[in-house]
């Protein structure tokens, strides 16, 4: 991406907000959350959730689906005790996707975008709790976030961007490849500038931008190698875009790899054949819980922004 | 071959209860001959592969069975029925199509790359571990399929082996009912296939004339030296009864077999980890394989 292109995409993200962006309400939940789990305040969060009807409802919905146990929960508090910062994380940034993108721009599938962001979180997570990685927590959000771009990209360039989707299903490439083939520059890009515009924390800043050329940091950082590795891992086992890709990956001799076994040595004792296969069990509850969001129709959003 | 694993995940029943030290004496002679071990919590498979036996062979006791396999006259056939007892499995064709996809576009485009530059244009496949044919009439299928595509102008060859003779007589025979056809399209059961008078499909001339058939243990390092230039090995559920050391000598002999970036295919449940360090695994979509590296292997020695 050259530097006026860069300059015309702030310019264009600066003016989303107005036009259909995440609602403030969002992005105040996001930066919450963002933070270490035990300076997380619920009540906080609570309350801030409890100022919109839609959120809320979703929270309430979600504890009380057959996922969450049998008893009844009818406070927000409630949910979010029994949702955890996990669960909650994903809600929201399922909420925000699904209310920041209107259907007609919608490129992706939302539902294999949002399996794939929920199946980077998990897995980004259960790597670093693997190897002894201090934050777990920023881990599982950095997965989450990871692919922002796409929806920057499908709002601000719909048809460019369909043009990159088919590319990348005729030529079975990654998408990345095709957005810097047809639009000049990526998902990580766009996500970069968005995620740098949320003031969200310059690491999960930089998990957003840099997740597919750990070349561009001065040193491969552990959070965006984990990120990096998890998106290969997500597309080896079916939690991809919904369109087939050609994939080879030796993950023990990829940088990325190689680079965090440096620092955590517990990664070599990682049995990947094992660790990939006990990720079909993530896949299915994975599958059900975005089916448990999209499962009804959602309630009218009531933006507060 | 695939070794009862459908049962194994049932608790023993009582009549199967290795109670008789003459059927740990079996289970070592089994393990010496074949590699295969069954473990405490898996010896019940091998009392109720032997009781099988003792029925056929009007014999009472474990006791007297170990005597027939180790010193009676017909020992050598009688034991070569017990594996077959040891080793009887089920599957279907096109039972693992993501080895398929990997092949067609990552594995075969890189192998056939590297010998068309010195000039071959022919390629070989072991399936190690046949069982009852499934997984040689498929690769057959495919590889038939990408002739009239991506492998115009290439020859190729399939070598099926199993320990187990009675399996390999069915695999010769070619003749399949539903559940093994049943990822099969009807296309493919029509060009491939023959009707048989009792309903079931038998595979035509071109898929059999495409697959050798040979019966190999793969413990016997003999048999195992001769078996060289293979650019893919599948060998899916067979080394899950092999211990360790037995296993390592298995995949070292695999190994050798390959030519410079061939692959060795396992069951999807199934990990080289410390198992063997000088295969790269490798990840794709849905499924994952051991590539033989370019070069020499590293430290550590190969047969």
């Amino acid at each position: 991406m050259n530097e006026q292109q860069r300059l015309q995409l702030e310019e264009k993200i600066a003016g989303l907000e107005s036009v259909a962006g995440a609602p403030v309400i969002l992005q105040q939940l996001l930066q919450m959350l963002s933070q270490k789990e035990d300076d997380i305040r619920l009540e906080k969060v609570g309350e801030a959730i409890s100022r919109d009807a839609a959120i809320a409802a979703q929270c309430l919905r979600m504890a009380n689906s057959p996922l969450f146990g049998t008893r009844p929960v009818e406070t927000v508090n409630g949910a979010l005790m029994l949702l955890g910062i996990n669960k909650l994380r994903s809600l929201l940034f399922g909420l925000c996707m699904h209310r920041s993108v209107p259907a007609d721009k919608w490129v992706l599938d939302p539902i294999s975008f949002w399996r794939h962001s929920l199946g980077c979180a998990l897995v980004s997570q259960k790597i670093a709790c693997l190897i002894g990685y201090p934050d777990p927590e920023k881990v599982y959000l950095a997965g989450l976030l990871h692919d922002i771009g796409f929806l920057v990209n499908s709002i601000l360039y719909t048809a460019k961007f369909r043009e990159c989707l088919d590319y990348a299903i005729e030529k079975k490439c990654p998408l990345h490849v095709a957005e810097n083939s047809v639009l000049g520059f990526s998902h990580e890009d766009s996500g970069r500038l968005l995620c740098k515009r949320w003031a969200i924390s310059e690491d999960l800043v930089e998990a957003a931008g840099c997740h597919h050329r750990l070349e561009a940091l001065p040193s491969a950082e552990a959070l965006v190698c984990l990120v990096h590795l998890s998106d290969l891992l997500c597309r080896v086992r079916n939690l991809g875009y919904g369109y087939e890709e050609i994939l080879a990956v030796s993950f023990a001799r990829h940088p990325a790899w190689q680079s965090l076994a440096t620092h955590y040595p517990a990664l070599s004792e990682v049995d990947l054949v094992t660790f990939t296969l006990d990720l079909e069990a993530s896949t299915q509850e994975i599958a059900a819980f975005v089916d448990s969001v999209f499962a009804v129709p959602q309630r009218p959003a009531t933006r507060k922004n | 071959m695939l070794i009862g694993t459908a049962k194994e995940k049932s608790p023993p029943p009582a009549d199967l209860r290795a109670d008789d030290p003459a059927y740990v004496a079996i289970r070592d002679l089994i393990y010496k001959i074949s590699g295969i071990y069954h473990s405490e919590q898996k010896l019940y498979l091998l009392v109720s592969s032997c009781k099988r036996r003792f029925q056929a062979t009007n014999v009472a006791t474990p006791a007297q069975y170990l005597d027939q396999i180790t010193k009676g006259p017909n020992r050598d056939p009688e034991l070569r029925l017990l594996l077959n007892e040891i080793t009887i499995g089920e599957t279907y064709m096109f039972r693992h199509p993501a080895q398929f996809d990997a092949l067609r576009d990552v594995i075969l485009p890189e192998v056939m790359a590297a010998k068309a530059k010195i000039g071959i244009k022919r390629l070989r496949f072991w399936s190690a571990g046949c069982s009852t044919g499934e997984e040689p009439y498929t690769l057959a299928m495919f590889l038939l399929e990408a002739k009239e595509k991506f492998l115009a102008g290439w020859n190729f060859d399939i070598v099926a082996t199993d320990l187990n003779s009675r399996s390999l007589e069915t695999a010769c025979a070619g003749v399949y009912g539903e559940y093994a056809l049943r990822n099969v399209n009807e296309g493919m059961r029509r060009k491939y296939f023959k009707p048989t008078p009792d309903g079931n499909l038998e595979a035509g001339s071109l898929l059999k004339s495409l697959i050798r058939f040979d019966r190999v243990n793969l413990s016997d390092d003999s048999k195992m030296v001769f078996l060289k230039g293979i650019d893919v090995i599948f060998c899916c559920n067979v080394l899950i009864y092999f211990d360790l050391a037995s296993k390592r000598r298995v995949v070292q002999h695999f190994y050798a077999n390959l030519t410079p970036g061939g692959y060795l295919f396992l069951g999807h449940a199934e990990s080289l980890f410390h198992v063997d360090e000088t295969f790269h695994l490798v990840h794709f979509p849905g499924t994952a394989g051991y590539l033989k590296p370019f070069g020499p292997p590293a430290a550590g020695g190969k047969l």
